[in-house]
């Protein structure tokens, strides 16, 4: 740690760690809905749909939580001076902390704006509003006031604006179903491909410099390209989307060519991670880090390059479109690309925010392994489930419930490789929680 | 490549795909109001929309394929089960999926909601979405059927009950949906002319039955599957 202003950073990773834990219990009671019978008593008080708002919306904060947090930890290391305001940094983490806690009781009692992803009411979303303003405001005056702009600076600050701009698209109330689910898009999918990429381009990059101390200009050369490359995919990939809700049939054909080509950026981004390790100028200090790195740029490509890419078409779509096969993408995806980064940044940061120069890193790396060969099991069975659903259900037209019970078996598998995925996830959380410096031996 | 490079593919990707994507917005606004039927969003569909996100109701239910993959998509639900279905499914919800091994909750959504929701979802199965969802579409079905005749060997019949949504609601040998009964003897009570009176229209049978009429079938369809069911003993 080089400025004071940067312990900020832990708080807010810190406070993303448990709620981690709490969504992963959540999915735990989701998967167990597919697999078993829920009585009715306990479905009347306790639905799926309460338990799935909660599983997603807690993802999306605590990713949030760690790109701040992330943030906080690099802008003042790049700009070499120190956050402009730490104390709004710290009220900004409470207030997005009350609202999450806020939300998530209101779920429970039905307090919901009712859309997916989207539920948390309107009247919190101002809230959120304004912490997103008070985070970009105090990144930003950081930035103006060092003045000494790096490309790095400039896609994280980009990707960050552009993620709050975005958010605002999901607030009003549609009359039209067909432009609310338009919009909807905007939110989602030029978040998680589009803006999201931005924020991870850059602290990836970052890390990646620090790390194998390749020159920034190189770093930042393949920067540039990487989200010029996602901009121009991802930005009409949209169109993905828009094949089946009612909007003009061109989409299938801007959709389908721009998102088919969405794999490419993430490929360089594997290319250049790989290059950067090679080439690397540095010892490796604490391996573990190396190996998030690595690990999050190979299931990024995995989770939302190969299996995107897998039913982005729209001949295949018609028949996947809104089954289990979009879940098994959804979860390798999210958690390949942004929770694996969220990760990367917690291991890189942590130790250095306390002063630990070589960490000891054997639970950590029977955490990772634990978490990412679960959750590649998890997508698998969650594609089988999808696969089944998508002929028995949609191509033979046997009904959905049918379908479903051929799918059982596979959402208790499914289950099975979550209990995998907690015991993982908590070893990498009290790992974090109490890292140690490493014996000395070597 | 120079870093100028870089940001010149980086800038001109960037405008040229936005640019191309926000023209595509104009003209999606200007094109849904007929694809959608922007005529007929009166005020009751926009409040069986507000009905519907205020239950929640999406997060278990896709709708266009959006949402929750818990329980059946929406999109064609007027047409799948008829008003009278929905009405009866979202008021006792216990008693309808009372058989069955998924439950959906009682959120006791009043008459008058449940009067909205079903304007709203007439309105949504009217939007013309390049025929999406296959399993309600007439035309995917029937080659569906075929290819099941000539592929897994099942007869025709048998094709017909298995493509054309009966197993939504009925099962046969332990396997589809238990809103209505299982039809595995259901040949020991009706004869095939039976069968096919009652499935064009339950409702001059037994005024109280709760089957809707299943109005999707051409003639040699119906004559098929009633053929099939008769012969179940
Ligand atoms: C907790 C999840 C959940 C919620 C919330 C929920 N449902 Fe359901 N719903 C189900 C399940 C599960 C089924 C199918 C059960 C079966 O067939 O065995 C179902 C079936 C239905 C059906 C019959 C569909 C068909 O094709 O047979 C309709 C109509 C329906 N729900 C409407 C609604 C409406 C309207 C709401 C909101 C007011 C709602 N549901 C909320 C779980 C839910
Ligand atoms: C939306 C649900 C639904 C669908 C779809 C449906 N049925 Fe039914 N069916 C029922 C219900 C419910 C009953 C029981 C009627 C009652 O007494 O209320 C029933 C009863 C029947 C009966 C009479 C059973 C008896 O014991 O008297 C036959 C035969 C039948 N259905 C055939 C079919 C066929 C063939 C199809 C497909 C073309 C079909 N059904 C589609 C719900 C459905
Ligand atoms: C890291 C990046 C990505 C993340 C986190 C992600 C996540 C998701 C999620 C959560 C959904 C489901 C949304 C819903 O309906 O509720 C989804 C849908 C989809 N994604 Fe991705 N995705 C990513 C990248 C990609 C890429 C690169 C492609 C294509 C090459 C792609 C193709 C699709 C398609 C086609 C759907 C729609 C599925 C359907 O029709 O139901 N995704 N994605
Ligand atoms: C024990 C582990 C987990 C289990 C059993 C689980 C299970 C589930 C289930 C059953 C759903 C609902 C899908 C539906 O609507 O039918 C869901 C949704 C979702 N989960 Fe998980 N989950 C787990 C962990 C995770 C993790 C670690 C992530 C991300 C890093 C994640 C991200 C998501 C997302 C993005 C959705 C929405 C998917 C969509 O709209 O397509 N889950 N989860
Ligand atoms: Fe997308």
């Amino acid at each position: 740690m080089e400025y004071r202003s940067q312990k900020i950073a832990y708080w807010y990773f810190v406070a993303a760690l448990p709620l981690f834990v709490l969504q992963v219990f959540l999915g735990l009671y989701l998967g167990s809905s597919y697999a078993f019978t829920i009585p009715q008593e306990i479905v009347d008080v306790f639905s799926f749909a309460t338990a799935r708002s909660m599983h997603t919306n807690l993802l999306v904060l605590w990713m949030l939580l760690g790109f701040m947090g992330g943030a906080y930890y690099i802008v003042p290391e790049e700009t070499q001076s120190e956050i402009y305001s730490p104390g709004l940094a710290y009220f900004q983490l409470v207030a997005l902390l009350v609202t999450g806690v806020v939300a998530l009781i209101g779920f429970f009692f039905g307090w919901t704006q009712g859309r997916p992803l989207l539920e948390i009411p309107r009247p919190l979303d101002l809230v959120v509003v304004v912490g997103a303003l008070i985070f970009l405001f105090n990144i930003g005056m950081t930035m103006l006031k060092a003045n000494r702009w790096t490309v790095i600076q400039g896609t994280l600050l980009g990707g960050l604006v552009f993620l709050a701009l975005l958010y605002l698209f999901g607030i009003p109330f549609y009359r039209n179903e067909v432009i609310d689910w338009y919009y909807w898009w905007w939110v989602i999918h030029l978040w998680v491909e589009g803006a999201w990429e931005l924020v991870t381009g850059a602290i990836l990059a970052f890390i990646l410099m620090k790390l194998t101390g390749v020159d920034r200009h190189v770093v930042e050369k393949w920067l540039y390209v990487e989200i010029g490359l996602f901009m121009f995919t991802g930005i009409a990939g949209t169109g993905h989307h828009y094949y089946w809700i009612g909007a003009p049939r061109y989409w299938l054909w801007i959709g389908g060519i721009f998102s088919a080509l969405e794999p490419l950026p993430i490929l360089l981004m594997v290319i250049d991670t790989m290059l950067h390790v090679k080439e690397r100028k540095t010892q490796i200090v604490n391996p573990l880090v190396w190996t998030y790195a690595i690990g999050c740029a190979v299931f990024h490509m995995i989770g939302a390059g190969v299996w995107g890419f897998a039913h982005t078409l729209p001949q295949i779509n018609y028949y996947t479109h809104g089954s289990q096969v979009t879940v098994s993408h959804g979860h390798l995806a999210f958690f390949g690309a942004y929770a694996l980064l969220n990760l990367t940044t917690f291991y890189f940061a942590m130790p250095k925010l306390k002063g630990i120069e070589v960490f000891d890193d054997r639970r950590g790396k029977i955490g990772f392994w634990t978490m990412n060969v679960a959750m590649m099991i998890m997508g698998l069975t969650f594609g089988v489930a999808g696969v089944l659903q998508a002929y028995i259900e949609r191509v033979l037209g046997m009904g959905y419930m049918t379908a479903q019970s051929y799918m059982r078996l596979w959402m208790l598998v499914t289950i099975v490789a979550g209990v995998f995925f907690l015991a993982g996830l908590l070893t990498t959380v009290t790992d974090l929680l109490t890292l140690r410096p490493a014996k000395q031996e070597a | 490549m120079t870093k100028k490079t870089a940001f010149w593919i980086f800038l001109l990707g960037t405008l040229s795909s936005a640019v191309l994507f926000l023209a595509a917005t104009w003209d999606t606004h200007r094109q849904v109001e007929t694809l959608s039927n922007v005529d007929k969003l009166s005020e009751q569909v926009v409040a069986g929309k507000r009905t519907f996100e205020k239950y929640n109701c999406n997060d278990c239910h896709t709708i266009l394929g959006f949402g929750g993959y818990y329980a059946p998509d929406l999109t064609k639900v007027v047409q799948r089960i008829g008003a009278d279905g929905i009405r009866y499914r979202v008021k006792s919800p216990e008693l309808a999926f009372a058989n069955s091994w998924r439950k959906m909750p009682n959120l006791n959504v009043s008459d008058a909601e449940i009067e909205d929701l079903i304007a709203f979802f007439t309105w949504v199965g009217e939007i013309n979405n390049n025929d999406w969802p296959p399993q309600d579409s007439k035309k995917r079905l029937s080659r569906g059927e075929q290819a099941m005749v000539a592929t897994v060997g099942v007869s025709p019949g048998a094709a017909v009950f298995q493509t054309k949504g009966c197993m939504n609601c009925h099962a046969l040998n332990g396997t589809g949906g238990t809103f209505g009964p299982a039809l595995d003897t259901i040949g020991r009570e009706l004869s095939a002319a039976e069968i096919r009176t009652y499935v064009r229209d339950p409702k001059s049978v037994d005024p109280k039955s709760m089957m809707p009429a299943q109005t999707g079938l051409s003639d040699r369809e119906l004559e098929e599957v009633a053929k099939f069911l008769s012969n179940r003993k």
